[in-house]
Protein backbone atom coordinates (compact mmCIF):
# COMPACT_ATOMS: atom_id res chain seq x y z
CA UNK A 1 0.00 0.00 0.00
CA UNK A 2 1.00 3.78 -0.57
CA UNK A 3 2.75 5.51 1.97
CA UNK A 4 0.09 7.95 3.85
CA UNK A 5 3.14 10.20 2.99
CA UNK A 6 2.67 10.44 -0.12
CA UNK A 7 -0.49 11.56 -0.42
CA UNK A 8 -2.03 14.89 0.81
CA UNK A 9 -5.46 13.43 -0.57
CA UNK A 10 -6.50 10.45 1.86
CA UNK A 11 -9.38 10.28 0.24
CA UNK A 12 -10.73 10.92 -3.84
CA UNK A 13 -14.11 10.23 -4.76
CA UNK A 14 -13.70 10.26 -8.82
CA UNK A 15 -17.17 10.64 -10.63
CA UNK A 16 -18.94 8.12 -8.50
CA UNK A 17 -22.87 6.91 -9.00
CA UNK A 18 -24.93 4.66 -7.26
CA UNK A 19 -27.94 3.02 -8.45
CA UNK A 20 -30.86 0.87 -7.28
CA UNK A 21 -32.89 -0.12 -10.56
CA UNK A 22 -34.09 3.35 -12.09
CA UNK A 23 -33.55 5.16 -9.27
CA UNK A 24 -30.32 6.74 -8.64
CA UNK A 25 -28.66 6.94 -4.36
CA UNK A 26 -25.82 8.81 -5.97
CA UNK A 27 -25.12 10.79 -8.93
CA UNK A 28 -21.48 11.54 -10.61
CA UNK A 29 -20.44 12.84 -7.18
CA UNK A 30 -16.77 13.94 -6.99
CA UNK A 31 -14.71 14.56 -3.56
CA UNK A 32 -11.57 15.11 -2.93
CA UNK A 33 -10.28 15.07 1.15
CA UNK A 34 -7.13 16.24 2.62
CA UNK A 35 -5.41 14.89 5.71
CA UNK A 36 -6.45 15.81 8.59
CA UNK A 37 -9.50 17.30 7.33
CA UNK A 38 -13.28 16.66 8.70
CA UNK A 39 -15.88 17.42 6.27
CA UNK A 40 -19.85 17.27 7.19
CA UNK A 41 -21.91 15.33 4.81
CA UNK A 42 -25.22 17.53 5.26
CA UNK A 43 -28.33 16.55 3.94
CA UNK A 44 -31.97 15.04 4.54
CA UNK A 45 -32.95 11.85 4.37
CA UNK A 46 -32.56 10.11 1.31
CA UNK A 47 -29.57 12.49 0.16
CA UNK A 48 -27.32 9.71 -0.19
CA UNK A 49 -24.63 10.49 2.58
CA UNK A 50 -25.06 6.46 4.06
CA UNK A 51 -24.72 5.31 0.23
CA UNK A 52 -21.27 7.88 0.10
CA UNK A 53 -19.99 6.75 3.75
CA UNK A 54 -20.41 3.46 2.41
CA UNK A 55 -19.17 2.96 -0.90
CA UNK A 56 -16.34 4.84 0.76
CA UNK A 57 -16.00 1.88 3.27
CA UNK A 58 -16.29 -0.44 0.68
CA UNK A 59 -19.61 -2.04 2.09
CA UNK A 60 -21.36 -0.95 -1.39
CA UNK A 61 -19.79 -1.44 -4.59
CA UNK A 62 -21.03 2.24 -6.75
CA UNK A 63 -22.32 1.17 -10.45
CA UNK A 64 -19.68 3.82 -12.26
CA UNK A 65 -16.65 6.00 -10.48
CA UNK A 66 -14.04 4.97 -8.30
CA UNK A 67 -12.86 5.79 -5.09
CA UNK A 68 -9.20 6.59 -3.37
CA UNK A 69 -7.83 6.27 -0.19
CA UNK A 70 -4.14 6.95 0.05
CA UNK A 71 -3.51 6.96 -3.60
CA UNK A 72 -5.25 3.45 -3.84
CA UNK A 73 -8.31 2.02 -5.55
CA UNK A 74 -10.18 0.48 -2.40
CA UNK A 75 -11.96 -2.05 -4.79
CA UNK A 76 -8.74 -3.50 -5.67
CA UNK A 77 -7.18 -4.36 -2.46
CA UNK A 78 -10.06 -3.53 0.20
CA UNK A 79 -8.51 -6.08 2.60
CA UNK A 80 -5.53 -3.78 3.35
CA UNK A 81 -7.84 -0.76 2.50
CA UNK A 82 -10.02 -1.54 5.57
CA UNK A 83 -7.46 -1.42 8.19
CA UNK A 84 -7.23 2.18 7.59
CA UNK A 85 -10.55 2.74 7.91
CA UNK A 86 -13.11 3.18 10.51
CA UNK A 87 -17.22 2.98 10.06
CA UNK A 88 -20.27 3.90 12.43
CA UNK A 89 -23.23 3.68 10.78
CA UNK A 90 -27.18 3.91 12.02
CA UNK A 91 -26.85 0.32 12.50
CA UNK A 92 -25.04 -1.22 15.63
CA UNK A 93 -22.54 -3.84 14.47
CA UNK A 94 -21.90 -5.14 17.98
CA UNK A 95 -23.35 -8.66 19.07
CA UNK A 96 -26.31 -8.45 21.48
CA UNK A 97 -25.17 -11.63 23.44
CA UNK A 98 -21.51 -11.03 23.85
CA UNK A 99 -20.11 -8.24 26.40
CA UNK A 100 -18.39 -4.73 24.99
CA UNK A 101 -15.26 -6.08 25.90
CA UNK A 102 -16.17 -9.47 24.00
CA UNK A 103 -17.32 -7.30 20.71
CA UNK A 104 -14.03 -4.96 20.93
CA UNK A 105 -12.06 -8.09 21.43
CA UNK A 106 -13.46 -9.50 18.32
CA UNK A 107 -13.02 -7.12 16.22
CA UNK A 108 -9.77 -5.60 17.07
CA UNK A 109 -8.60 -9.23 16.59
CA UNK A 110 -8.52 -8.98 12.64
CA UNK A 111 -6.16 -5.78 13.05
CA UNK A 112 -3.40 -7.25 15.72
CA UNK A 113 -1.02 -9.45 14.59
CA UNK A 114 -1.67 -12.71 16.89
CA UNK A 115 -0.28 -12.07 20.30
CA UNK A 116 -0.21 -8.19 20.13
CA UNK A 117 -2.08 -6.36 22.81
CA UNK A 118 -5.22 -4.91 22.44
CA UNK A 119 -4.82 -0.75 22.75
CA UNK A 120 -8.07 -0.32 24.65
CA UNK A 121 -6.81 2.85 26.03
CA UNK A 122 -7.25 4.41 22.94
CA UNK A 123 -10.64 4.61 23.62
CA UNK A 124 -10.80 5.52 27.03
CA UNK A 125 -12.39 8.76 26.59
CA UNK A 126 -15.55 7.07 25.77
CA UNK A 127 -16.17 5.78 29.52
CA UNK A 128 -16.46 2.67 28.99
CA UNK A 129 -14.51 0.90 30.83
CA UNK A 130 -17.08 0.04 33.82
CA UNK A 131 -19.60 -1.80 31.09
CA UNK A 132 -17.25 -3.89 29.58
CA UNK A 133 -18.49 -6.65 31.03
CA UNK A 134 -22.05 -6.08 30.62
CA UNK A 135 -23.65 -7.78 27.81
CA UNK A 136 -24.18 -5.38 24.45
CA UNK A 137 -28.20 -6.37 24.88
CA UNK A 138 -28.45 -4.91 28.47
CA UNK A 139 -27.04 -1.49 27.24
CA UNK A 140 -28.78 1.80 26.80
CA UNK A 141 -28.87 3.13 23.18
CA UNK A 142 -26.48 5.47 23.98
CA UNK A 143 -23.83 3.36 25.69
CA UNK A 144 -24.20 1.05 22.70
CA UNK A 145 -23.77 4.19 20.40
CA UNK A 146 -20.71 4.94 22.29
CA UNK A 147 -19.33 1.03 21.95
CA UNK A 148 -19.74 1.42 18.08
CA UNK A 149 -17.43 4.08 18.13
CA UNK A 150 -15.23 2.45 20.34
CA UNK A 151 -15.33 -0.65 17.90
CA UNK A 152 -14.36 1.71 14.79
CA UNK A 153 -11.73 3.66 17.03
CA UNK A 154 -10.06 0.84 17.94
CA UNK A 155 -7.20 0.15 15.38
CA UNK A 156 -6.72 3.57 15.09
CA UNK A 157 -7.67 3.88 11.85
CA UNK A 158 -6.33 6.71 8.97
CA UNK A 159 -10.04 7.95 7.54
CA UNK A 160 -12.85 7.50 10.25
CA UNK A 161 -16.43 7.63 8.52
CA UNK A 162 -19.60 8.43 11.04
CA UNK A 163 -23.13 8.35 9.79
CA UNK A 164 -25.12 10.40 12.34
CA UNK A 165 -22.42 9.96 15.37
CA UNK A 166 -23.96 12.38 17.28
CA UNK A 167 -27.62 11.46 17.12
CA UNK A 168 -29.30 9.73 20.65
CA UNK A 169 -26.08 10.67 22.43
CA UNK A 170 -26.53 13.01 25.52
CA UNK A 171 -24.46 16.21 26.15
CA UNK A 172 -21.60 15.14 27.98
CA UNK A 173 -20.58 12.35 25.62
CA UNK A 174 -21.55 14.20 22.17
CA UNK A 175 -18.88 17.18 23.75
CA UNK A 176 -16.43 14.10 24.69
CA UNK A 177 -16.80 13.43 21.11
CA UNK A 178 -16.30 16.51 19.71
CA UNK A 179 -13.03 16.85 21.24
CA UNK A 180 -11.94 13.34 20.89
CA UNK A 181 -12.36 14.20 16.83
CA UNK A 182 -10.67 17.54 17.07
CA UNK A 183 -7.63 15.19 18.73
CA UNK A 184 -8.11 13.18 15.99
CA UNK A 185 -7.82 15.79 13.44
CA UNK A 186 -4.72 17.29 14.94
CA UNK A 187 -2.90 13.39 14.91
CA UNK A 188 -3.80 13.89 10.97
CA UNK A 189 -6.47 11.33 10.87
CA UNK A 190 -8.98 12.37 8.29
CA UNK A 191 -12.66 12.21 9.45
CA UNK A 192 -15.76 12.22 7.18
CA UNK A 193 -19.61 12.98 9.44
CA UNK A 194 -23.21 12.75 7.77
CA UNK A 195 -25.85 14.18 9.45
CA UNK A 196 -29.03 15.92 8.96
CA UNK A 197 -28.67 18.40 11.37
CA UNK A 198 -25.52 20.46 12.00
CA UNK A 199 -25.88 21.31 15.43
CA UNK A 200 -22.76 19.22 16.70
CA UNK A 201 -21.22 18.47 13.59
CA UNK A 202 -20.09 22.35 12.90
CA UNK A 203 -18.00 22.52 16.22
CA UNK A 204 -15.78 19.94 14.43
CA UNK A 205 -15.71 20.07 10.50
CA UNK A 206 -13.42 22.39 7.87
CA UNK A 207 -15.71 22.06 5.35
CA UNK A 208 -18.91 21.13 4.84
CA UNK A 209 -20.98 18.92 1.84
CA UNK A 210 -24.35 19.48 0.72
CA UNK A 211 -25.84 16.26 -0.93
CA UNK A 212 -29.11 16.78 -2.26
CA UNK A 213 -31.19 13.71 -3.98
CA UNK A 214 -27.74 12.20 -4.64
CA UNK A 215 -26.02 14.94 -5.88
CA UNK A 216 -23.55 17.55 -4.48
CA UNK A 217 -25.34 20.78 -4.69
CA UNK A 218 -23.00 23.20 -1.91
CA UNK A 219 -19.33 22.86 -0.95
CA UNK A 220 -18.29 25.64 1.90
CA UNK A 221 -14.90 26.09 3.90
CA UNK A 222 -15.22 27.14 7.03
CA UNK A 223 -13.31 30.13 6.38
CA UNK A 224 -16.35 30.96 4.12
CA UNK A 225 -18.77 31.21 6.89
CA UNK B 1 -4.11 -12.55 2.38
CA UNK B 2 -2.27 -14.89 3.79
CA UNK B 3 -3.27 -18.53 4.53
CA UNK B 4 -2.68 -17.74 8.48
CA UNK B 5 -4.33 -14.68 8.75
CA UNK B 6 -7.15 -16.58 6.72
CA UNK B 7 -7.16 -19.56 9.45
CA UNK B 8 -6.99 -17.10 12.06
CA UNK B 9 -10.09 -15.06 10.68
CA UNK B 10 -12.16 -18.05 10.09
CA UNK B 11 -11.23 -19.52 13.81
CA UNK B 12 -12.26 -15.89 14.91
CA UNK B 13 -15.67 -16.06 13.20
CA UNK B 14 -16.40 -19.30 14.12
CA UNK B 15 -15.38 -18.63 17.64
CA UNK B 16 -17.74 -15.86 17.67
CA UNK B 17 -20.97 -17.60 16.62
CA UNK B 18 -20.07 -20.93 19.06
CA UNK B 19 -19.79 -17.85 21.93
CA UNK B 20 -22.91 -16.25 20.62
CA UNK B 21 -24.81 -19.39 20.34
CA UNK B 22 -24.06 -20.84 23.48
CA UNK B 23 -25.57 -17.52 24.92
CA UNK B 24 -28.55 -18.16 23.28
CA UNK B 25 -29.16 -22.12 24.73
CA UNK B 26 -32.53 -22.40 23.75
CA UNK B 27 -31.49 -22.53 20.68
CA UNK B 28 -29.38 -25.68 21.11
CA UNK B 29 -31.60 -26.84 23.58
CA UNK B 30 -34.20 -27.03 20.69
CA UNK B 31 -32.17 -29.02 18.24
CA UNK B 32 -30.77 -31.54 20.80
CA UNK B 33 -34.65 -31.94 21.41
CA UNK B 34 -36.23 -32.25 18.09
CA UNK B 35 -32.92 -35.16 17.58
CA UNK B 36 -33.69 -37.14 20.72
CA UNK B 37 -37.85 -36.29 19.65
CA UNK B 38 -36.92 -37.72 16.09
CA UNK B 39 -35.32 -40.87 16.79
CA UNK B 40 -38.02 -41.52 19.62
CA UNK B 41 -40.83 -41.35 16.64
CA UNK B 42 -38.59 -43.25 14.69
CA UNK B 43 -38.18 -46.29 17.29
CA UNK B 44 -42.14 -46.10 17.78
CA UNK B 45 -42.16 -46.32 13.95
CA UNK B 46 -39.85 -49.51 13.48
CA UNK B 47 -40.65 -51.37 16.75
CA UNK B 48 -41.61 -54.85 16.56
CA UNK B 49 -39.37 -55.43 13.56
CA UNK B 50 -36.56 -57.01 15.38
CA UNK B 51 -33.19 -55.61 14.55
CA UNK B 52 -33.54 -52.92 12.17
CA UNK B 53 -32.81 -52.51 8.89
CA UNK B 54 -28.83 -50.77 8.50
CA UNK B 55 -30.17 -48.48 5.40
CA UNK B 56 -33.14 -47.22 6.94
CA UNK B 57 -31.65 -46.36 10.40
CA UNK B 58 -29.00 -44.79 7.97
CA UNK B 59 -32.05 -42.95 6.25
CA UNK B 60 -33.57 -41.66 9.73
CA UNK B 61 -30.48 -40.36 10.72
CA UNK B 62 -29.56 -38.42 7.51
CA UNK B 63 -33.12 -36.81 7.47
CA UNK B 64 -32.65 -36.14 10.64
CA UNK B 65 -29.55 -34.40 10.53
CA UNK B 66 -30.61 -32.26 7.39
CA UNK B 67 -33.56 -31.04 9.29
CA UNK B 68 -31.39 -29.93 12.15
CA UNK B 69 -29.15 -27.88 9.24
CA UNK B 70 -32.11 -26.39 8.48
CA UNK B 71 -32.05 -25.09 11.84
CA UNK B 72 -28.47 -24.08 12.20
CA UNK B 73 -28.25 -22.39 8.47
CA UNK B 74 -31.58 -20.34 8.96
CA UNK B 75 -29.71 -18.21 11.32
CA UNK B 76 -26.33 -18.30 10.35
CA UNK B 77 -26.43 -15.42 8.17
CA UNK B 78 -29.56 -13.86 8.64
CA UNK B 79 -29.42 -12.96 11.89
CA UNK B 80 -26.24 -11.21 10.91
CA UNK B 81 -28.40 -9.67 8.06
CA UNK B 82 -31.28 -9.17 10.36
CA UNK B 83 -29.54 -7.10 13.40
CA UNK B 84 -27.13 -5.28 10.41
CA UNK B 85 -23.83 -6.90 11.99
CA UNK B 86 -23.12 -7.94 8.67
CA UNK B 87 -22.19 -4.95 7.90
CA UNK B 88 -19.32 -5.29 11.09
CA UNK B 89 -18.52 -8.46 9.28
CA UNK B 90 -17.72 -6.31 6.22
CA UNK B 91 -15.55 -3.94 8.36
CA UNK B 92 -12.69 -6.56 8.42
CA UNK B 93 -9.61 -6.84 6.85
CA UNK B 94 -10.44 -10.15 5.14
CA UNK B 95 -11.52 -11.85 2.95
CA UNK B 96 -15.39 -13.12 1.97
CA UNK B 97 -14.05 -16.48 1.78
CA UNK B 98 -12.49 -16.64 5.36
CA UNK B 99 -16.21 -15.25 6.85
CA UNK B 100 -17.76 -18.12 5.01
CA UNK B 101 -15.54 -20.49 6.11
CA UNK B 102 -16.38 -19.08 9.56
CA UNK B 103 -19.89 -19.98 9.15
CA UNK B 104 -18.84 -23.19 7.68
CA UNK B 105 -16.67 -24.04 10.70
CA UNK B 106 -19.57 -23.05 13.23
CA UNK B 107 -21.80 -25.09 11.70
CA UNK B 108 -19.52 -28.07 11.08
CA UNK B 109 -19.27 -28.26 14.74
CA UNK B 110 -22.93 -27.77 15.63
CA UNK B 111 -24.55 -30.31 13.53
CA UNK B 112 -21.26 -32.64 15.39
CA UNK B 113 -22.64 -31.69 18.09
CA UNK B 114 -26.12 -32.92 17.32
CA UNK B 115 -24.76 -36.13 16.10
CA UNK B 116 -22.90 -36.65 18.98
CA UNK B 117 -26.40 -36.79 20.91
CA UNK B 118 -28.07 -38.77 18.01
CA UNK B 119 -26.03 -41.68 17.54
CA UNK B 120 -25.97 -42.73 20.87
CA UNK B 121 -29.86 -42.32 21.11
CA UNK B 122 -30.06 -44.52 17.77
CA UNK B 123 -27.70 -47.43 19.38
CA UNK B 124 -30.43 -47.35 22.75
CA UNK B 125 -33.71 -46.55 20.65
CA UNK B 126 -33.40 -47.89 16.99
CA UNK B 127 -32.32 -51.21 18.13
CA UNK B 128 -29.71 -51.69 15.23
CA UNK B 129 -26.97 -54.06 15.69
CA UNK B 130 -23.28 -51.73 14.73
CA UNK B 131 -21.57 -54.78 12.60
CA UNK B 132 -18.44 -52.35 11.42
CA UNK B 133 -15.82 -49.97 13.32
CA UNK B 134 -18.32 -47.73 14.99
CA UNK B 135 -15.07 -44.90 14.35
CA UNK B 136 -15.54 -45.15 10.48
CA UNK B 137 -19.60 -44.41 11.19
CA UNK B 138 -17.89 -41.31 12.87
CA UNK B 139 -15.54 -40.21 10.06
CA UNK B 140 -18.03 -40.82 7.93
CA UNK B 141 -20.59 -38.53 10.25
CA UNK B 142 -17.87 -36.00 10.62
CA UNK B 143 -18.10 -35.61 6.50
CA UNK B 144 -21.29 -35.20 6.50
CA UNK B 145 -21.24 -32.62 8.40
CA UNK B 146 -18.91 -30.64 6.58
CA UNK B 147 -21.02 -31.02 3.64
CA UNK B 148 -23.92 -30.19 4.99
CA UNK B 149 -22.32 -26.52 6.21
CA UNK B 150 -20.87 -26.12 3.15
CA UNK B 151 -23.88 -26.34 1.17
CA UNK B 152 -25.97 -24.70 4.51
CA UNK B 153 -23.55 -21.60 4.53
CA UNK B 154 -23.78 -21.15 0.99
CA UNK B 155 -27.37 -20.88 1.09
CA UNK B 156 -27.55 -19.18 4.11
CA UNK B 157 -25.06 -16.40 2.52
CA UNK B 158 -27.14 -16.80 -1.34
CA UNK B 159 -30.68 -15.64 0.40
CA UNK B 160 -29.90 -13.44 3.50
CA UNK B 161 -30.51 -10.03 2.02
CA UNK B 162 -34.09 -11.88 0.47
CA UNK B 163 -37.55 -11.50 1.45
CA UNK B 164 -39.12 -14.99 2.79
CA UNK B 165 -35.40 -15.91 3.41
CA UNK B 166 -36.34 -18.76 5.81
CA UNK B 167 -38.71 -20.52 3.11
CA UNK B 168 -35.91 -20.12 0.06
CA UNK B 169 -33.19 -21.64 2.57
CA UNK B 170 -35.25 -24.79 3.58
CA UNK B 171 -36.27 -25.03 -0.46
CA UNK B 172 -32.95 -24.46 -1.77
CA UNK B 173 -31.03 -26.39 0.67
CA UNK B 174 -32.77 -29.77 -0.73
CA UNK B 175 -31.51 -29.94 -3.84
CA UNK B 176 -27.96 -28.86 -2.86
CA UNK B 177 -28.16 -31.06 0.18
CA UNK B 178 -29.26 -34.09 -2.41
CA UNK B 179 -25.49 -35.15 -2.88
CA UNK B 180 -24.30 -34.73 0.27
CA UNK B 181 -27.66 -36.89 1.76
CA UNK B 182 -27.74 -39.82 -0.83
CA UNK B 183 -23.84 -40.00 -0.18
CA UNK B 184 -24.18 -40.01 3.20
CA UNK B 185 -27.62 -42.66 3.62
CA UNK B 186 -25.37 -45.13 1.61
CA UNK B 187 -22.48 -44.98 2.94
CA UNK B 188 -23.65 -44.90 6.58
CA UNK B 189 -25.90 -48.41 5.74
CA UNK B 190 -22.55 -49.79 4.79
CA UNK B 191 -20.24 -49.42 7.50
CA UNK B 192 -23.32 -50.10 9.67
CA UNK B 193 -23.32 -53.39 7.51
CA UNK B 194 -19.67 -53.65 8.08
CA UNK B 195 -18.20 -52.43 5.11
CA UNK B 196 -14.71 -51.18 5.26
CA UNK B 197 -13.60 -47.86 4.66
CA UNK B 198 -11.53 -49.26 1.66
CA UNK B 199 -15.07 -50.48 0.18
CA UNK B 200 -16.73 -47.36 0.30
CA UNK B 201 -13.94 -45.29 -1.41
CA UNK B 202 -16.13 -44.68 -4.85
CA UNK B 203 -18.58 -42.65 -2.93
CA UNK B 204 -15.71 -40.85 -0.62
CA UNK B 205 -14.47 -39.59 -4.06
CA UNK B 206 -17.68 -38.51 -5.23
CA UNK B 207 -18.06 -36.84 -2.22
CA UNK B 208 -14.81 -35.05 -2.00
CA UNK B 209 -15.28 -34.06 -5.79
CA UNK B 210 -19.36 -32.39 -4.28
CA UNK B 211 -16.78 -30.36 -1.59
CA UNK B 212 -14.63 -29.48 -4.69
CA UNK B 213 -17.23 -28.45 -6.67
CA UNK B 214 -18.60 -25.88 -3.68
CA UNK B 215 -15.40 -24.92 -3.15
CA UNK B 216 -15.00 -23.52 -6.14
CA UNK B 217 -18.64 -22.27 -6.69
CA UNK B 218 -17.90 -20.27 -3.72
CA UNK B 219 -14.67 -18.94 -3.88
CA UNK B 220 -15.74 -17.79 -7.39
CA UNK B 221 -19.21 -16.18 -6.11
CA UNK B 222 -19.08 -15.06 -2.71
CA UNK B 223 -17.66 -12.24 -3.30
CA UNK B 224 -20.49 -10.99 -5.08
CA UNK B 225 -22.80 -12.22 -2.42
CA UNK B 226 -21.73 -9.74 0.47
CA UNK B 227 -21.97 -7.02 -1.80
CA UNK B 228 -25.26 -4.73 -1.35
Amino acid sequence: MSSPAKHSRTIEVIDVSKRYGDMYALKSVSLEIEKGECVALLGSNGAGKTTLLKIIATHIVPTAGRVNILGEDIFKNNGSIRRTIGLVTHDSYLYDELTIRENLQFYAQFFVGNGEEIRFDRIEFLGLKRWYNVPVKQLSYGLRKRADIGRALLHSPDVILLDEPFAGLDVATCDLLVEYFKKLKEDGKTLMLSSHSTEWIKKVYNREVVLKKGKIVGEKDRNEF
Amino acid sequence: MSFRNFRRATFLIAQKDLKIEFRRPHEILSILTFSVGSILIASLALRGNGSAIPEIVAAVLWIIIFFINILIFTTAFTREADRGTIGGLKTLPCSPIAILAGKIMYGTALIFLAICVLIPCSLLFLNFQMGGNFLNLIFICILGAVGFSFAGSFVSGLVMFSEGKTLLLSLLLIPVCMPVILLSVITTGKIIRGASLYSIIPELRLFFAFLLFMTAIMVVTFTFVLEE
